[in-house]
């Protein structure tokens, strides 16, 4: 409450908190870099680190604009399903007995994510429903449309029509296309969200919705955008994982949502809103992305990552609220 | 919040039509009658053998797991909380429960006395990652969602993680007919199987749930918080102790589900339970429970938990009649998510909009 009244002597002190949380994270990125980089002799490779940047960005993408919903004291749990279609809609679209053109299939796939993230923003902001539960009616939505398109199979896509997407890489210097592709995300994201009046307006509502009314920001149209946002991005990440893999199934992306949520919480957004940014969230989904290959290179298993993986959100959340304690 | 009730209202609420009584009723059970009742007409018309025994017996036999989570759902969501890792709890248990059984059986405890032993130890279980989740919501201040988050991806991660290590886990069959019979035995007579014992464990189960939410201090105190929780802590409430409590509870039933699907299936695997917490979810709220806590109660529990077993069923038949693809069945599944907690704002904003007017 009291940050709302006084919005612009709290902002640079809020500003001045979230820049170091960022420091830290990055100077623990580092460390870990370096430890991971003594522990395995193959970690700190070429081969290794563009693998592991490019498994990232996959979910590094959602992870951006799940950080603008949940400042706005929202939630996206349907990013997974969203996923999961676009690679079936994808796949199943280009076996067609006439098969869609391969230019045709990214405007369709983008208009499907912005279809659904429509879906859930009507619903979130017009009838005010509980975001998390809207969502995880549509993530069964979307994850069942899928299962119906492909007959729960896997639908293979032979030829290389979206392999230009997620395997392809920058002539030249060897970049990774959907490494490039985050990379502009977050430069898009990072200027919306620091320097423009839409990323105010979102700072604003999380802090204070009722404040943000008031004061004649249009609450119901911003959040919209936001989740709309939030579907066109995962259906980018459906596009890069479908190229990635050649296959579109119902499958794909189980999960998802528990990786990207701990990604934004670790770069320091709160579940409660008005808290957050943009350079946090990438240096959470950095760290991430190092420690499982880490882990992985050392010889650790999927589940035993699985399990680290539910101690370690709980962990980071109990930090921050700490931390959070002590500064007041 | 209602405005004082005035004498000419006596009046009217008795001459009220269908349409106000689904819109402005203090309950969603007419409603919910009315669905299934519709749901039930639409799969009889549309599909050959609806009305049958087996259909019976398929939507009976299918329901009790997930009512059971269903009780310990409302526990959370009165309070205003919420679990998402009911479904791991249960695919934790239905591991851990092959693994109890091996170990009773060559410690040479009588075949007689297992089951009951299992199913102890199974809520043990149960109350441990419940006691886990509520320790960390009431005293470290964590948000529902992320713990039980965290819990999710910790209780199906050990799970998994078991079932690599363990060599019985390969197949997860128990064959122990004592064990078995927990959930496969028919009331009157095995010859005449008309109700299965699990829906008595369920009978028992909602009755003792009802009675502890509606006639005793822990159940008033829970409504209490979850309506008001500031105005529960002035009252002298202690509010952690109840959530904490909840939590207790849900972790409970859903290792008891997990006990029951195991008997039912006779088979324990790690992926048991995946995405259930959804589908409990959904009968929950279905059920007139609303979300910001408060509100709701178990008689509209039952007719949605009754309800998404018909559509399940009703999903298969109209496959095998009509050939429309099974997997529909997720989307409705969402489709009615969505759709219940949409009926429960309409119903919210109408309220409101009625007492702005009479005003």
């Amino acid at each position: 409450m009291a940050d709302a009244l006084q919005l612009d002597p709290g902002k640079s002190e809020k500003k001045r908190k979230a820049l170091s949380t960022t420091l830290i994270l990055f100077i623990v990125l580092v460390a870990m870099v370096a430890v991971f980089s003594v522990l395995s002799r193959d970690f700190y490779s070429f081969l290794n680190l563009s693998a592991m940047l490019t498994n990232i960005s996959f979910s590094g993408i959602v992870a951006g604009t799940l950080t603008m919903v949940l400042i706005t004291g929202g939630l996206d749990i349907s990013i997974g399903g969203n996923i999961a279609l676009t690679s079936c809609l994808v796949a199943y679209l280009f076996n067609l007995e006439k098969p869609v053109p391969g230019w045709a299939l990214v405007p369709i796939a983008l208009a499907l994510g912005a279809a659904i993230g429509a879906f859930n923003g009507v619903f979130i902001t017009r009838l005010d429903l509980n975001p998390i539960i809207t969502t995880l009616g549509t993530m069964a939505v979307t994850r069942g449309l899928g299962y119906v398109l492909t007959k729960s199979r896997s639908i293979l896509i032979m030829e290389n029509v979206t392999g230009f997407i997620g395997r392809t890489v920058v002539p030249g210097i060897q970049i990774p296309i959907p490494l490039v592709l985050m990379a502009i995300t977050y430069i898009l994201l990072f200027f919306l969200m620091e320097k423009s009046k839409f990323g105010r307006k979102v700072y604003c509502i999380g802090a204070n919705p009722a404040a943000a009314r008031v004061s004649g920001i249009r609450v119901n149209g911003v959040k919209f955008i936001l989740y709309l946002m939030s579907g066109i991005a995962a259906s980018v990440s459906g596009l890069i994982l479908t190229g990635q893999t050649a296959v579109g199934m119902p499958q794909h992306a189980n999960g998802v949502e528990l990786d990207v949520i701990t990604a934004v919480l670790l770069g320091g957004t709160a579940l409660s809103g008005g808290k957050g940014s943009i350079l946090g969230t990438l240096a959470g989904v950095l760290i991430l992305g190092v420690l499982y290959n880490g882990f992985t290179m050392i010889g650790f298993r999927y589940v035993h990552i699985r399990v680290f993986q539910g101690i370690l959100l709980i962990l980071i959340v109990a930090l921050y609220e700490l931390r959070e304690k002590k500064r007041y | 919040m209602s405005t004082p009730a005035l004498p000419r209202e006596s009046n009217r609420m008795k001459r009220r039509s269908i349409g106000e009584v689904l819109l402005y009723g203090k309950s969603m059970l007419p409603a919910l009658v009315l669905l299934l009742l519709i749901l039930v007409l639409f799969f009889g018309f549309t599909t050959k053998n609806f009305f049958t025994f087996g259909t019976y017996r398929a939507i009976i036999s299918n329901i009790p797991v997930i009512a059971i989570m269903s009780v310990g759902m409302i526990f959370v969501l009165l309070i205003g909380g919420l679990d998402l890792s009911v479904g791991s709890i249960l695919g934790f248990t239905a591991v851990n429960v092959v693994l109890f059984h091996d170990v009773f059986e060559k410690a040479g405890i009588p075949l007689a006395w297992i089951p009951w032993l299992v199913v102890l130890c199974s809520l043990a279980l149960g109350v441990i990652l419940g006691t886990i989740n509520g320790l960390i919501i009431t005293r470290v201040g964590i948000n529902p969602v992320i713990t039980t988050l965290g819990m999710m991806a910790f209780a199906r991660g050990l799970s998994s993680w078991f079932a690599l290590g363990f060599e019985i886990l390969k197949t997860g069959r128990i064959t122990d007919k004592v064990y078995l019979n927990l959930a496969r035995q028919y009331l009157p007579s095995a010859k005449i199987p008309a109700v299965p014992i699990t829906v008595v464990y369920l009978v028992v189960l909602y009755a003792i749930a009802i009675v502890v939410l509606r006639y005793t201090r822990y159940g008033r105190n829970a409504y209490a918080v979850g309506s008001n929780e500031y105005a529960a802590r002035l009252a002298g409430i202690d509010v952690r102790r109840i959530k904490f409590v909840s939590y207790i509870i849900s972790g409970a039933m859903a290792s008891l589900a997990g006990a029951i699907l195991v008997a039912q299936l006779s088979l324990g695997r790690d992926d048991a339970g995946l995405g259930s917490e959804m589908e409990v979810i959904t009968a929950v709220v279905l059920g007139g429970v609303s979300m910001a806590g408060g509100k709701g109660n178990l008689f509209g529990v039952i007719i949605a938990v009754l309800i998404l077993g018909v559509i399940r069923n009703g999903m298969v038949q109209l496959q095998q009649t009509i050939g429309l693809s099974y997997y529909w069945r997720e989307v409705v599944k969402g489709l009615i998510l969505i759709l219940a907690i949409s009926i429960d704002a309409a119903r919210i904003m109408a309220t409101k909009r009625r007492q702005r007017v009479r005003q």
